[in-house]
């Protein structure tokens, strides 16, 4: 395993009391593998995601338990020096804006030599004739002329393929991309995936892809981690999943999408709303909303169930969940 | 189609670019709306589909005059409303309303949710007596789904979702016969959206209500829609009945577009066939010359003529492809199999 | 409970959590910027606008209470200042000049012989009228213009940037020796005038901001899209929600009027004998520190507090009404 992320709890401190983001997540990813952390806002998703990069802000933020084991080392046991070589040169992000992301003050390409120049202690020169090579490599046409430009003279794709080239430019071992095409156009969008799930199966990357989109996931994912109220709901792989879910969250977000057959009809909705993380309901966390709820789901908390060897449900029912 | 309770055409909108301090000068203009057609029907939905910068939100915003357009006319049973200005202007502003996409902006924060309810009745006093207006707020409250008893609270107690339903029963209060939706449920999480897309669906049915839906999730507007337009840099591309557009889309944009929507089944993965477009959308300051998808369809031959507009005697269907595109990416139907030219053979269109 | 209020309850309890999409890289901060109460999950049909919300912040805030108790006194003593000195601040003894403390004149005397202690307390009376309707001046004509200049935009705006430019050119102390010295008044008044003159371009450039941001917002939109009237939209929805900065603004000014009467009166153009001013006490006992430091210090360290106690003020105000600016 590249990376295992080992039981995994976050809180923040709030002005309304702990916030619990993160309440004992576990999840694994393989080297050429791509793992979906499927969830709404405020599900921890992406706060996991930080603590694993280790750009968790602390505080507000704080680390309370938990194992984040990166290529056989314990990431959250290592000093801040050590942590920094890791990230950028074996582990990157990718986030949704990327306009925030760059710099708006120097050019892209100097942006991208600084890489080179920081980490691999390359010449300018070299650095730069790299620089143009990666923006070649994402596919921004060009590439020699526009290499002097500054982020706000591309457009949001291409900032997008930027920071992919950004990400990619030491060849990490993992990347992590948080909503990376969510602030993009459809047709865009559509680009900008294939091409980092292109560059992943080449330099067979281990890539974990935060989304909330069920559509993104279907078209890239090996495997999906589904997360509710900062726990994972369901582990599976991507097939079992969208074939029989076995968890009632992931059931109800898939038959809310709107099918053929149903128009005209209502819409299947999930009830309620997603919970607050200062007042996380006791026992299962889904139960205020879940149609299979019954009196132990307000009181246990479920453990991720075995559903299979490469599955897991946190479900007491997720038997009766799988069979529809 | 119903009888039409909404006309819009050849509707443009064009931002001026200008240049220097005392002496202003046009250098340009943004064409922000540039000639889109359009009709509404009695109780029907019209969903619009288009990337961001095509123009959609700048349509909805003339719609409900908050934008006076450059040029065109919007018909509101057929009286221009675009010209309309005082007492007319607020009678027609009565009938129709606006849904806003960001619930966390569209609400003032210092008004109580039942003052922000009740806020139409006190622009327009002749619809409810003052008496009357705290009941007609609760009911609104209770048609939306919330708690009646909620009207003493401030928005920001409220959710994503709850707060969109509270701007919906603000649209809903003067009781207009036109719902103008702008990307209502994109802003929201996905396990809420199906909810307010279905209350949408419900206060449809309830009160009669035609909806032009705005929105660039395509399952969505499909779900909702009775017809749909594709726009693509200010102009309307493609227009048609859901199963049209979705079936059978002829317009080389509205294929690529389809093609591009991420489809939640992986089975599909392997053997779905994916038109990925080259390129960025261009800038509206500089559209291209002809067709303007011209640069990034797969199919442009090297001319700068305009399209011509093929329009469907059946269904008011119609499609700015070109007669020659237009054979090859059609595949067979029925009603558009023998295209009837609206403005003549590859002339242009306005 | 049944079933559902219960629902509701927790919805509401998840306020802010629950809306925006996904930005996942903002949680953090999102949760820190959740408008909630610590009894998130009591009962809640208490109605709680941002101002019961702010008020509540403001008073857990140490640095609020001690400003505002020192404000509070300020206040209570220019109102009734025979409250806490029997003497009055015009009877003098020169026999007794520069002496220092003793039983029943605390703060000792000054050049004058005047009792230190009494002048110290009238003194406040001039400060926080001063501070006061100075600040009252220019908040009533900076926002006007500034929200005209906003909300209307255009020429009148440009006409109106232009002449803020102007004022704000202006060197305050210079600008106070030139015009306030021609004026032979030995009242407050000339003085409020120079300020409410020089201060208002302050207050109108953040009105105007805060009003072209306020002007944005959907809400605004969608009551125009109901035929909502100008004055409706700027009464009702602008000016509500761009009054915090100017209230901010114009109490951190407060504290800086303040000290500008006080520099005024020093350089002798402010307030002139017999008027007791901390200015003037400080301007009269400079030329002897050396032989009665503790005739200027009483006054110089009232006026500290009194600048202080204000900004401080202004400082927690902003904190409780916006926390995304700490």
């Amino acid at each position: 395993m590249l990376l295992e992320v080992r039981d995994l709890h976050v809180e923040f401190r709030t002005r309304d009391g702990i916030a619990r983001a993160v309440n004992g997540v576990s999840y694994g990813v393989d080297a050429g593998e791509t793992l979906a952390v499927l969830g709404e806002s405020g599900s921890g998703k992406s706060v996991t995601a930080q603590a694993v990069m280790g750009i968790l802000d602390i505080p507000p933020g704080r680390i309370t338990g938990g194992e984040v084991i990166f290529q056989g080392r314990d990431l959250l046991k290592l000093k801040e020096e050590e942590r920094r070589r890791v990230r950028g040169a074996e582990m990157a992000m990718i986030f949704q804006d990327a306009l925030s992301s760059l710099n708006p003050v120097i050019s892209v390409g100097d942006q991208l030599a600084e890489m080179f120049t920081v980490h691999r202690g390359m010449s300018r020169k070299d650095a730069r004739a790299k620089a143009v090579e990666l923006m070649d490599r994402v596919r921004i046409p060009a590439a020699r002329e526009r290499v002097r430009q500054y982020p706000h003279q591309f457009s949001g794709g291409m900032r997008q393929r930027i920071m992919i080239a950004m990400a990619l430019a030491l060849e990490p071992a993992l990347i992590i991309a948080d909503e990376p095409t969510t602030a993009l156009d459809v047709t865009v969008q559509a680009q900008v995936m294939e091409l980092l799930a292109e560059l992943q199966r080449e330099l067979r990357m281990g890539l974990i892809l935060i989304t909330h989109d069920l559509g993104v996931v279907a078209d890239v994912a090996d495997r999906i981690a589904v997360m509710y109220a900062g726990r994972i709901v369901e582990s599976a792989p991507v097939h079992d999943i969208y074939k029989a879910p076995a968890h009632p969250y992931t059931r109800g977000l898939l038959d809310s999408i709107p099918r053929l057959d149903q128009k005209g009809q209502e819409l299947y909705a999930i009830k309620g709303l997603p919970p607050s993380l200062t007042h996380i309901p006791p026992g299962c966390a889904f139960h205020p909303r879940c149609p299979l709820a019954r009196d132990v789901c307000r009181t246990d908390e479920p453990p991720l169930y075995e559903v299979s060897a490469t599955r897991g449900s946190a479900c007491h029912f997720w038997r009766e969940c799988l069979n529809g | 189609m119903a009888e039409p309770i909404l006309e819009v055409r050849d509707l443009v909108k064009h931002y001026p670019l200008t240049q220097g301090i005392l002496f202003r000068k046009q250098i340009g203009a943004v064409r922000a709306v540039d000639g889109v057609d359009f009709a509404l029907g009695r109780g029907e939905t019209l969903g619009i589909v288009g990337e961001s910068g095509c123009g959609k939100s700048t349509v909805a915003k003339m719609l409900v005059n908050l934008e006076r357009p450059t040029g065109g006319s919007i018909r509101y049973k057929g009286e221009d409303i675009t010209r309309l200005s005082g007492r007319a202007l607020k009678a027609v502003r009565r009938n129709i309303q606006m849904v806003f996409q960001d619930p966390y902006t569209s609400l003032n924060p210092r008004m109580t949710v039942g003052d922000i309810i009740g806020e139409p009745y006190d622009i327009h006093p002749e619809v409810a007596p003052k008496g009357d207006r705290r009941r007609k707020v609760q009911e609104l409250l209770d048609v939306v789904g919330l708690n009646p008893e909620y009207v003493n609270r401030y928005p920001h107690q409220f959710s994503g979702g709850q707060r969109q339903r509270i701007g919906i029963a603000r649209g809903l209060a003067l009781r207009p016969e036109v719902i103008v939706a702008d990307e209502p449920v994109s802003a929201l999480d996905v396990s809420v959206q199906a909810q307010v897309v279905n209350l949408m669906d419900r206060l449809q049915s309830e009160f009669g209500l035609a909806y032009v839906f705005i929105a660039h999730d395509l399952s969505i507007v499909r779900h909702i829609s009775d017809r749909v337009a594709v726009m693509y840099l200010g102009r309307i591309v493609e227009t048609g009945t859901d199963t049209e557009i979705y079936e059978h889309p002829t317009h080389p944009y509205t294929q690529a577009l389809l093609s591009a929507v991420p489809v939640p089944d992986p089975e599909a993965r392997e053997h779905r066939e994916r038109i990925i477009l080259t390129g960025d959308v261009p800038s509206p300051t500089n559209i291209p010359s002809g067709c303007r998808f011209r640069t990034r369809c797969w199919k442009a031959r090297g001319t700068d003529a305009e399209t011509g507009r093929w329009r469907s005697t059946a269904t008011g269907r119609w499609t700015d492809a070109e007669t020659g595109r237009w054979r090859s990416t059609a595949t067979g139907r029925g009603d558009m199999a023998a295209p009837r030219p609206v403005y003549g053979t590859r002339t242009a269109v306005r | 409970m049944p079933d559902g209020r219960h629902e509701e309850e927790q919805a509401i309890a998840g306020t802010g959590m629950g809306g925006t999409m996904d930005l996942g890289v903002d949680e953090a901060e999102t949760l820190e910027k959740r408008p909630e109460g610590p009894d998130g999950s009591g009962p809640q049909d208490k109605p709680r606008s941002l101002w019961s919300d702010a008020w509540r912040d403001l008073r857990r805030n140490p640095v609020f209470i001690l400003s505002g108790l020192v404000i509070l006194f300020l206040v209570f003593i220019s109102l009734w200042p025979s409250a806490i000195t029997s003497g009055s601040p015009l009877k003098c003894d020169l026999s007794k000049a520069q002496e220092g403390s003793q039983s029943g004149h605390p703060f000792g005397f000054d050049g004058q012989g005047c009792d230190v202690y009494t002048r110290t307390v009238y003194g406040a009376r001039t400060s926080v009228a001063v501070g006061v309707l100075a600040t009252l001046g220019v908040a009533v004509l900076g926002s006007v213009l500034g929200a005209l200049a906003g909300f209307f935009g255009g020429i009148s705006d440009s006409v109106l940037s232009r002449i803020t430019d102007v004022f704000f050119a202006i060197p305050v102390v210079l600008g106070g020796l030139v015009l306030l010295s021609v004026i032979t008044s030995n009242t407050i008044w000339p003085v409020i005038g120079f300020i409410v003159l020089l201060g208002w371009p302050q207050i109108s450039r953040i009105a105007r901001g805060a009003v072209i941001t306020a002007k944005q917002n959907d809400y605004v939109q969608a009551a125009r899209a109901l035929g909502a009237s100008n004055s409706r939209l700027v009464l009702r929805h602008i000016a509500p929600n761009a009054v915090a900065p100017v209230i901010v603004v114009a109490t951190i000014a407060l504290g800086t009027y303040i000290a500008l009467e006080a520099t005024l009166s020093y350089l002798g153009v402010g307030l002139k004998p017999p008027s007791v001013s901390w200015g003037i006490d400080i301007s009269a006992a400079s030329p002897y520190v050396r032989n009665a430091p503790h005739a200027l210090l009483w006054p110089s360290g009232a006026l500290a507090i009194t600048v202080l106690a204000f900004i401080m003020l202004g400082d927690a105000v902003r904190d409780a009404l916006d926390p995304k600016l700490r």
